[in-house]
């Protein structure tokens, strides 16, 4: 699925990959830079929180062109006189105009690195705001975020990632070079697809997906070696069954389960069964309130 | 400076790797040593330092480096080093006095909210200031910014955020404007999945600032409990490094910290065990 979002995102989507401190996700905000502009596409980056050079870095000469960086990163607040892009301009307004200076015909992709950047200077509905205008808007095709999951509230975090028509969360893999992404897509009928694949990201940004790991035990994030030991492996006494000992087990009845044959017997007494017959005579002096009354206690 | 730390990180005082922020993080343990390895360093490779010591005073700096090898008295003389004495300057500005010449570094602790841009910018004029020969002047490499430690600042009233964006404006102007280094301290005292309410801050500080670096050197007490012979355990973990594809490489190494420096090994192979 991972390589299908890579092919394209449909109009008016909104992608947002999710990383934590564990697993960078700007390497495959890159790879996704880099398949946008050899489809040909304009891509717009706000670039927040690595240099220019960084983020360009592996991409190629003739492809470039149609890549316009807005380069927020040495000045995002506007400490100095002149920054080229604010935090506080993340705006419907300012971004068409900055999208719409390029004069290009064909709308084109919003790349936001990253998303955290915005969501620190900003009040989160602002921003979900501004984003959903985004893909309503029709400035811009699609919109591409990276979003460091781990530096915000659970609830922050929760209602960006809603908006979004996929979602790519990004955490270390089972090798050095290898990440797993858990990928949510959602189409626009309303249906839910989810996936987990096992990529790795080459020197030039192409992303190789190695397998679906739904084979594979889910590797927990912060799993040590003791949560995984099983607990019933040196035990001095045997918890397990064999066939033979799980069958006779079954075949055995306990003691208070009732069977259809127990419940006949209990329920219609045979014929040859006693009963008790009891008349209480004048000196019983019997009460029907209180059973026990003759009892000393 | 500590030879062997140099050669896991493959650093050496001819050659310094421009634009590098190392984070440096230690979790219930110290790794105040590292800050001392780092300062020596930068000094040795002849680079322009800008050192923000807000935790220690001038002389706790100077009597460590001595020992190392290296003179703060000296390189301050020289112009190589420019130190902030934190605990000195706090003080000309929270007990004024009428004749003292204090500068604008510390403003920020009249009123926190504000934000770090005064500290910010007592930072660039210092790195600045590397390059250009004076008359007779020694020239000295790439500015390096060392903090010890910013978890100070949170203490001092300024909040996470601020401290991500003084870090965020430093980073930019020292590594990728001026090509130099950053070397940050940053405590967190709290357990890894606590989430208390005076940890909170450090903990997003923490995060926030492992997602800058470039380089990260976590120090934390062996899980084991304490031991004589092997102090702690440092990871290294790098986020990208040139050549060498798109990923973090993760190393884990254990230490001892000696009178004159520090030895670092592979886990398990302290000469206590072999």
């Amino acid at each position: 699925m991972l390589s299908e979002l890579l092919q394209g995102i449909e109009t008016g989507g909104l992608l947002i990959i999710q990383d934590s401190c564990s697993y960078s996700g700007r390497d495959l905000l890159r790879s996704f830079i880099a398949a946008a502009l050899n489809r040909e596409e304009e891509v717009h980056v706000l670039c927040f929180d690595v240099s220019e050079d960084e983020l360009t870095d592996g991409l190629k000469p003739p492809a470039t062109q149609r890549l316009h960086v807005h380069n927020a990163y040495p000045d995002p607040l506007g400490w100095t006189d002149h920054p080229a892009f604010a935090v506080q301009q993340f705006r419907l307004e300012d971004l068409t105009d900055l999208v719409k200076q390029a004069s290009q015909p064909k709308p084109a992709t919003l790349v936001i690195d990253s998303l955290s950047w915005v969501l620190r200077h900003a009040a989160p509905p602002a921003v979900c705001r501004t984003l959903q205008q985004l893909r309503k808007g029709g400035a811009v095709r699609a919109v591409v975020a990276l979003l460091h999951a781990d530096m915000h509230q659970r609830g922050t975090v929760g209602s960006v990632c809603h908006l979004a028509s996929s979602l790519v969360a990004v955490a270390p893999g089972p090798k050095g070079n290898e990440a797993v992404a858990k990928i949510t897509k959602r189409s626009k009928s309303g249906k839910v697809a989810q996936d987990e694949e096992t990529f790795c990201i080459t020197e030039d940004l192409t992303v190789a997906v190695l397998s679906r790991p739904s084979s594979l035990p889910e590797a927990k994030p912060n799993g040590s070696e003791e949560e995984q030991a099983d607990p019933t492996a040196n035990l001095t006494f045997n918890l397990r069954l064999s066939e033979s000992e799980l069958e006779a087990k079954q075949k055995l009845t306990l003691p208070f389960v009732f069977s259809k044959e127990k419940k006949t017997a209990l329920l219609h007494p045979g014929p040859g069964s006693g009963r008790i017959l009891y008349e209480p005579d004048a000196n019983d002096d019997y009460d029907q309130e209180d059973p026990d009354d003759d009892l000393d206690v | 400076m500590f030879t062997e730390l140099n050669s896991i990180l493959s650093s050496s005082p001819d050659s310094v790797t421009p634009g590098e922020f190392i984070l440096v993080s230690d979790r219930q343990s110290d790794a105040s040593f590292l800050i001392h390895h780092f300062l020596s360093f930068y000094l040795r490779s002849r680079c322009k330092v800008v050192f923000l010591g807000l935790v220690q005073s001038f002389r706790h700096y100077s009597a460590v480096s001595q020992r190392l090898g290296v003179s703060l008295t000296q390189a301050k003389e020289k112009g190589q080093l420019v130190f902030m004495e934190g605990l000195k300057e706090s003080l000309s500005v929270l007990i004024p006095q009428a004749d003292n010449t204090e500068s604008q570094a510390m403003n920020f602790l009249r009123d926190p909210p504000v934000g770090l841009r005064s500290l910010y910018e007592f930072v660039r004029s210092g790195a600045v200031g590397s390059g250009r020969a004076e008359d007779g002047a020694e020239e000295w490499g790439p500015p390096v910014l060392l903090v010890d430690d910013v978890s100070v600042l949170l203490s001092l009233g300024v909040d996470a955020g601020a401290v991500l964006d003084f870090s965020h404006y430093c980073r930019a102007a020292v590594c990728s404007q001026m090509k130099g280094n950053m070397v940050m301290l940053v405590r967190c005292n709290g357990e890894e999945e606590e989430e208390e309410d005076g940890e909170e801050g450090a903990e997003a500080l923490l995060k926030g600032l492992t997602h800058q670096c470039s380089l990260n050197l976590h120090v934390q007490g062996l899980p084991t409990g304490y031991c004589k012979d092997i102090h702690g355990q440092v990871e290294v973990c790098w986020k990208r490094r040139q050549g060498d594809g798109p990923h973090t490489q993760r190393n884990l190494f254990q230490y001892k910290v000696h009178d004159k420096g520090a030895s670092f090994f592979p886990r398990g192979t302290s000469s206590a065990v072999l």
